[in-house]
Formats: C-alpha cells, structure tokens, sequence
C-alpha cells in the first residue's frame, strides 16, 4: 500500500489528481484503448473534480478516450434530481470536460430490472477490459462507495438498503424530510473496487481518522470495508494530516520517511509498466493441461519458469501465490489477449491450503527401480502428481 | 471498433455550449455553462441531452467571464433607424421592408424581441399598419433579428391634458368595445376563435393575400394597449381586452388614485412610462403612482420607466425602483430618430406635418419645447439605471428581461435562461470608469434562437455563418 500524508485537504486533492492525470498521459489513451476510470460522489472528492478541470482547461489532460464508471447511484429518484449522483457527476465534473456521453456509465436507479442493471454493469466493466483506476472515498464508518459496515468482502455490484443513520444523514439534501430520502441505492461491490488495478482513495478531515487507522492499521475485517484494501496488489491512500489523528506516530512517520527516501532518490514507487498502460501487448501467463510426461528426468527450475513469463522487474500478474501444484503444470507464455487481465485480477481470494504430499528427490529422478529400492510403497506414490491433475483453478 | 475521433462526429447537432461566464439567473449573476441549440432556438436542458441523447456540443465558445443575460424585451419603442412605425406607405410592402431592417439592426442593441408602439392616429392607419406589427417569432428565423411580440397601441383613448405630443383632436372616448374594434379593426384585437361573435375574414384576407404578412391565425397583433381609464367607459371594458389575452396599460391620464385602483382591480396590470403624462404624485392625492403602494386588496402593477436622463431625474427613477423594484420595467419610448445624426425630421401625428428637433439625446416638438419621446437605446437606459438606482447588475437586467417577460406573460419563454426558453442572448462585459464612478453593460455578442447574429467589431459579414 503506498500511503500519502498530505498538508491538508487541497494538496491532498492536488496530489490525487496530478497522479490521475499522470497515469492517463502515461497510458496513452486511444479509442481503441480507452484508459477507464472508476469514479466516487460526495464531498471528499470535490477537490478532485476541480483540479482536473482546471487542468483540463489547461490543457494538460484530455478525456477524449476515457471511460468511466461511477461507483453507485440512488434508487428511485429521479435521474435530473439535484440529488441524484448523475447531477452530482454532471455538475462537478463532466460538463466541464471532453468526456463523451457513450463513455460514461452510470448505475441506473431508475433500470425496470434492477438486478439485471447490476449484473450488466458488472459486464459493460469487464468487456471495457477492466478499470485502470478506481478513485474513492471513504466514509466515517470505513465504508467504500454504498457497501456499509457488514457489506461481503467478496460483494458485487448490487441493490443496497441504506443504513437509517445513513437515511437520516442524507434527510439534509432532501429537505430534511425523510420520505423523500431514497431508502435504497445500487452500488458497485467491494470486490468489483478490488479487482480494479489501481485502487486510489481519498480521506480528509478528522472525521475520518478513526476509520483511516482501522483500515490502515488493522487487520481485514468486513466492519470496516475499505480495510479490504489491502489485498490489494496496488493500492494507494491519501490524505490530510486531519485524518491521521488514530493512526500511531510510528505510522505516520514511517509512511512519510518512505515517501520522502523514495522523492530524494527519484524513484517514487511506481506501478508495473503493464498496469501502467493498460491490458493490450502484454504478455499473460497461461496455465494449460498439457502436462509433460509423469516422469521427470531431470529438475526443473520452478521459479526461472514463473520469471519467463513475467518480466523479472515486474510483479507477478496474479495475486494468487504460486501453489506447489505449478510443480507439476506445464507453464507457457502467450501474447494472445483471450485472457484479459481483468479475468487475471478476478481470483482474490486466500489460496488454498496445499495438501500434504510427501515428496522426495529420489522421485523426480524418474527411475523407478531408485524408488522401489529405498521406499516401501513406491507404487502408490508414483501416483500422486497425476491425481493431482484433476485440480482446476 | 470505435476508431474515429468521437466529438468530431460527423453528424452536427447544432449546439453551442457557452462557458466560463455568469449566467443571469434571478437576482444573481451563477458560474455556469449555457446550451443552446439552433435547430430548436431553444436553450436546451444540457445534463439531459448528455446523459439521454449522448450528445456534444458541436462547438464551445469561452466567453472569458463576461455576463450572459436573456435578450432584452423593449416594451415602447416608437420607431428607430428612420423607420417610424405610425406611418403608411404607399406601397405597404416598402412598409414590410423597412420593418425588416429595423429588426435586424435592433437586434444588434440587445433588443431581441419588443412591443412595436403605435401612437394615436385615425383609425385607418392602425388597420393598415397593425397586420405589419403582430408577433412574429413563428418562423424562428434568427437571422430575421429582433422579434415583435405584439403591437403596443398607445392612443387614441388617452386624456387629451396628458396628450405630451399625441395630437388631441383624433383622441377619442371610448363608450363600448366596438368603439376599440372600430378604431383599431376587429380583427386586429379580437382573436378569430375568441367567443365572441367576429369573423376573422379581414385577417384572413390579408394572409392569404400577402405571405410576408406577419399575422398567424391564432394571434392577434395587437398586445398591449395604453388607455385612460378615467375616460368614458373604459375602465368597464378593461376585463374585455385582458380576456383577449392584451395587457392594459394606464397611461396619458388624469386618473386619481382610486379611478387608478379601479383600473387595477378591473385587469390592468400595467403603468405607461411612469411619472411622464400623467398627474404628478401630490400628498393628498398620489394618483397613478399611489397604486404602487402596498395594499390588501389588488396586485400592484408593473410600471415603465424612462430612465433616458431627461424624462425623468435620477432621485425619481430612484423613489419607483424602491417603491416596487419587482415591477420596474425599463422602455426607452425611443422614436425613429434613434440612430440617426442630429437634425429636423419630419413627423405626423395624424394630422399636418411636424418637425422634431433632434440635438443629441433631446427630442423636441418644433416650436413646443415638448419633449418627443427618446433617442436613447435600451442598453443606454440600463446603464443609467445601474447608476443611479445603487441596483445590482442582475436587478438592472431583470428590469429589461424577466420583469417585461412576466407582465407579457411569456415567463419561462423569453426573458430567461432556463432550459426549454427562446435562446435569445446578449453577452455583456463590464467596464467600470477610470474615476471609479460609472459602471458600464456594453453589449458584445446577441443571439437570437441560439445564433449569434451580431458580435461588438464583426458588425459585417457574419451572416455567412449561417448554419443549416
């Protein structure tokens, strides 16, 4: 996790959307190969918006070719309420932008099949390969866009229910009246944040302070839903030095020693190159069944095999570590993009425990009369790697 | 595979996104972007069109902070440009004409859409002219200019004491509402469907003989009528005219408060160029000015107010703001030396010839010393009133735009720039005096139904920018 304390709430804003307009220059949009950016509501990111319109005006980013995806919407409220998060997005951000119309994707609260609307919305991210960036907030309680405490780790997008707390929170933009306050909203999934390859969220204000330490310095926990943030290969969290109040001293002081070791030597931790310009031309690593015969004359190295497939500076593409099963998989490198890195990113989850297997060296010599002198069952254990086959991700 | 360059599609939609500039918007002066389309002449519902119909402005102009307000609505305007619109022609296509000029060079004042004044003359004359002078929006052609909503007749049934210098010998008395029908033609001021028991044929008539007629079978031309209401049995009759849709205007009058109330309370919802012929504000009688009170009973009317400099002094143009600033409407009574150099030009008012005397703003009555009506502009006028009334510049706008548009009744359709209005605009920059004192609108661009028809420095050869 890399982890920005900033002076306070503008240079955090300036900070988030410098670095947004850096990864888009850097990616290079183009039609074909549109950068998509997930996008959050709501006051912290404010700032944000501004600072990328002013520097559109600039002229010093274009979202000609950017695709975007909001995080979450209300259900039941009209599209054109001021309330509403495509007022929201229209009038913080894209009607101050080249952003064009069929590139922005919004939940519809509105949808006849509201389900379905979650389930599309789910496909129209994959089949735009996939979100690049996901900017966030964060909320009081730790939530991330509408996935409130106990929201599934693992959730997807969906219909939410909101919390009365959160009802009577919103009951101010809607004439404190609580009969107008949606009751309901979709909202995109913790896991559909998470499976984004860059994940960048805001937290301003001592407000947030409690939530930022339970997030940052505690364990994983579905109470506080952004702290599932760090399963996350590249994940980044900025805020002001308000927000910081729980965290430890030690905390914050490492963070910024880290950041400021890493501006002197002119290396700020910087994402893999191919998470940097997007899934085309990259090459992935396939696992296949082809399985090489059962006998292994002589060892192979496991490790140089995953290191050809992914360049030795990079990380490696799945979150999921190596199982000793590779041991016994055939690994080949292919540049074909039929599996899109999106689907590469969609395990997260804990590996699973490897069964015990013993093993010896004696058995990948490949002679089975060195077997059948030293060990008692050789038979039975001649069979065990193939058995093992029938294990599918 | 999406591969062109998407905004730079092919099809054109014909919208113009105005950016970086304050939108008037009631009494404030908002940061915000203005749509406009110039295939609907509308301002259009911009989040809407994004979100549902995926559309992109063809083009974004950066208007650099500069004010954008609705086009402004002159209610009284006699003529201009030499063209007076209380004359007959011989040949009345010259008149249609020359109507065509004025509205195009009016509308490079600001003025995008105005009451063309008729003053008192004989009968004859109106049914002549008034064809000429009805609401002629229908066609949404922007390049025609600036758009009549309606004649205004002011005259004949005014008091002959308050005459300024209407002639008194063709002022009539109006006893019933065929004397109106009389004077002015039936078919200029009753509607064709309206329950009445008129025929429509003299309209009809003059559409099917003269297309460029501008007269639409649902409308009348005439809009607002100025009356003395103390005379005959006008005051009775008011409830007639306002159920054909015209506003009642009280003007060129003696009335006294109560015979002012009345009127009021009978419909007219209107005062013409306040505090000038009419009687005075006196403590024991305040008359006409009086029903700018407050009262239990009746609306208070809307009221114009010639804030030319020579009309009136600023202190009073002050005391009317104060007294009723949601009424206050801004007219020049501007006549058709407006635009014109200094000189003596002729002039009729049904009767003989006349000379006005025009020396730079002044308009005098050869040998009267009466002031004739004005040879300001509209944006001249507002610019005094920002000055002398200590008004906000959204206040001083509101007074040429949403003010005149309410008392039209044609709120929501001129006169403002939310969504689903006329796109009639006028862009404005500011200047303020190097002595620091004079505060300044200067008009800079004006579009009408979403086209820029005129831009401060490119008065020629804009017209080729025509869009399809």
């Amino acid at each position: 996790m890399r982890f920005f304390i900033k002076e306070d709430a503008a240079a955090a804003s300036a900070h988030v959307a410098n670095y947004i307009v850096d990864r888009i220059n850097h990616f290079g949009p183009t039609p074909a190969h549109p950068f998509v950016l997930g996008l959050p509501t709501g006051s912290t990111p404010l700032g944000v918006y501004k600072a990328l319109v002013e520097k559109y005006k600039a002229g010093e980013v274009s979202f000609e070719n950017v695709v975007t995806f909001n995080m979450d919407e209300y259900i039941g409220i009209p599209r054109d309420h001021p309330e509403s998060y495509h007022s929201f997005m229209w009038k913080h951000f894209f009607s101050h932008v080249n952003i064009h119309p069929s590139n922005v994707n919004i939940l519809n609260g509105n949808a006849p099949n509201l389900e379905s609307e979650c389930v599309q919305y789910e496909e129209k991210i994959k089949s735009a390969g996939g979100i690049d960036l996901f900017l966030a907030g964060m909320g009081e309680d730790g939530h991330i866009a509408f996935n409130e405490p106990g929201s599934s780790l693992a959730s997807r997008t969906r219909v939410k229910t909101l919390a009365y707390g959160t009802i009577l929170a919103n009951s101010r933009f809607f004439d404190n009246d609580l009969d107008k306050v949606p009751k309901m909203a979709l909202t995109v999934g913790v896991q559909t944040v998470l499976e984004a390859r860059e994940v960048v969220v805001m937290a301003l204000g001592a407000r947030k302070a409690l939530a930022l330490q339970r997030c940052v310095e505690q364990g994983v926990n579905h109470m506080w839903t952004l702290s599932a943030l760090q399963l996350h290969p590249h994940s980044m969290i900025v805020c002001d030095e308000d927000a910081t109040l729980e965290l430890q001293v030690k905390t914050v002081k490492y963070f910024k020693d880290i950041e400021q070791v890493a501006r002197s030597q002119g290396f700020e931790q910087i994402l893999p190159s191919k998470i940097r310009t997007g899934p085309t031309k990259v090459p992935t690593t396939v696992v296949t069944d082809d399985f090489p015969a059962a006998t292994i004359h002589s060892p192979q190295p496991t490790t140089s095999r995953l290191l050809r497939a992914t360049p030795a500076s990079e990380y490696p593409l799945r979150s999921r570590s190596p199982s000793p099963d590779c041991v016994s998989r055939h690994l080949r490198t292919s540049s074909d993009t039929e599996q899109t890195l999106g689907t590469e990113y969609s395990v997260i989850s804990r590996s699973t425990t490897p069964d015990f297997m013993p093993d010896r060296m004696a058995s990948r010599i490949g002679d089975p009369a060195l077997l059948r002198r030293t060990t008692p069952n050789p038979e039975s254990q001649l069979q065990l790697p193939i058995m093992r086959t029938g294990v599918r991700v | 595979m999406p591969t062109a360059v998407r905004s730079a599609s092919p099809r054109r939609n014909g919208i113009t996104k105005l950016t970086n500039c304050r939108l008037l918007r009631g009494d404030e002066l908002v940061w915000d972007d203005a749509w406009v389309s110039s295939i609907t002449g509308k301002i259009i519902r911009s989040q809407s069109a994004f979100y549902e119909e995926l559309i992109m402005p063809d083009e974004v102009i950066d208007l650099g902070g500069r004010i954008v307000s609705p086009g402004f609505i002159e209610c009284q305007l006699n003529g201009a440009y030499g063209f007076n619109f209380s004359t007959v022609t011989e040949d009345m296509a010259q008149y249609g004409k020359q109507l065509r000029d004025l509205n195009k060079k009016l509308a490079q004042t600001g003025v995008t859409s105005y009451l063309p004044t008729v003053t008192s003359q004989k009968s004859n004359l109106y049914k002549k002219v008034l064809p000429y002078l009805g609401p002629s929006g229908a066609s949404r052609r922007a390049h025609d200019g600036a758009e009549s909503l309606g004649a205004h007749v002011e005259g004949p049934f005014l008091n002959p004491t308050k005459n300024g210098i209407h002639n008194t010998s063709i002022m009539r008395v109006a006893s019933s509402f065929s004397d109106l029908e009389d004077m002015y033609g039936a078919a200029n001021i009753t509607p064709p469907s309206f329950s009445g028991s008129q025929s429509p044929s003299s309209v009809s008539d003059d559409t099917s003989l003269s297309s460029s007629s501008p007269i639409t079978s649902s409308d009348i031309p005439i809009k607002k009528i100025t009356v003395a209401p103390e005379l005959g049995a006008m005051t009775s009759l008011i409830p007639e005219l306002t159920a054909r849709g015209i506003i009642v205007s009280i003007g060129h009058s003696e009335a006294t408060y109560e015979e002012a109330s009345t009127a009021v309370s009978a419909g007219a919802t209107m005062i013409t160029h306040l505090f000038n012929a009419m009687r005075p504000l006196h403590h024991r009688n305040p008359g006409i000015f009086g029903v700018l009170g407050v009262t239990e009973t009746t609306s208070r009317p809307y009221f114009g107010l010639i804030a030319d400099g020579i009309h009136l002094h600023p202190a009073t143009v002050k005391i009317a703001w104060h007294a009723h600033p949601a009424g206050l409407i801004l007219v020049t009574d501007a006549m058709h030396m407006v635009g014109l150099p200094d000189g003596r030009y002729p002039w009729t008012n049904g009767e003989g010839e006349h000379f006005i005397v025009k020396k730079g703003g002044v308009l005098e009555l050869e040998g009267t010393g009466v002031i004739a009506g004005s040879s300001t502009t509209l944006i001249e006028c507002i610019n005094n009133f920002l000055n002398w009334s200590g008004a906000t510049i959204p206040q001083a706008l509101k007074t040429v735009t949403a003010t005149p548009a309410t008392m039209l009744g044609a709120q929501g359709i001129k006169g403002t720039l939310d969504a689903g209005a006329d796109a009639d605009l006028v862009v404005l920059s500011e200047t303020v005096s190097d002595d620091g004192g004079r505060r300044e609108l200067v008009v800079d661009e004006v579009w009408k139904f979403g086209v820029k028809i005129f831009e401060k420095g490119h008065e020629n050869g804009r017209k080729s920018s025509l869009r399809e």
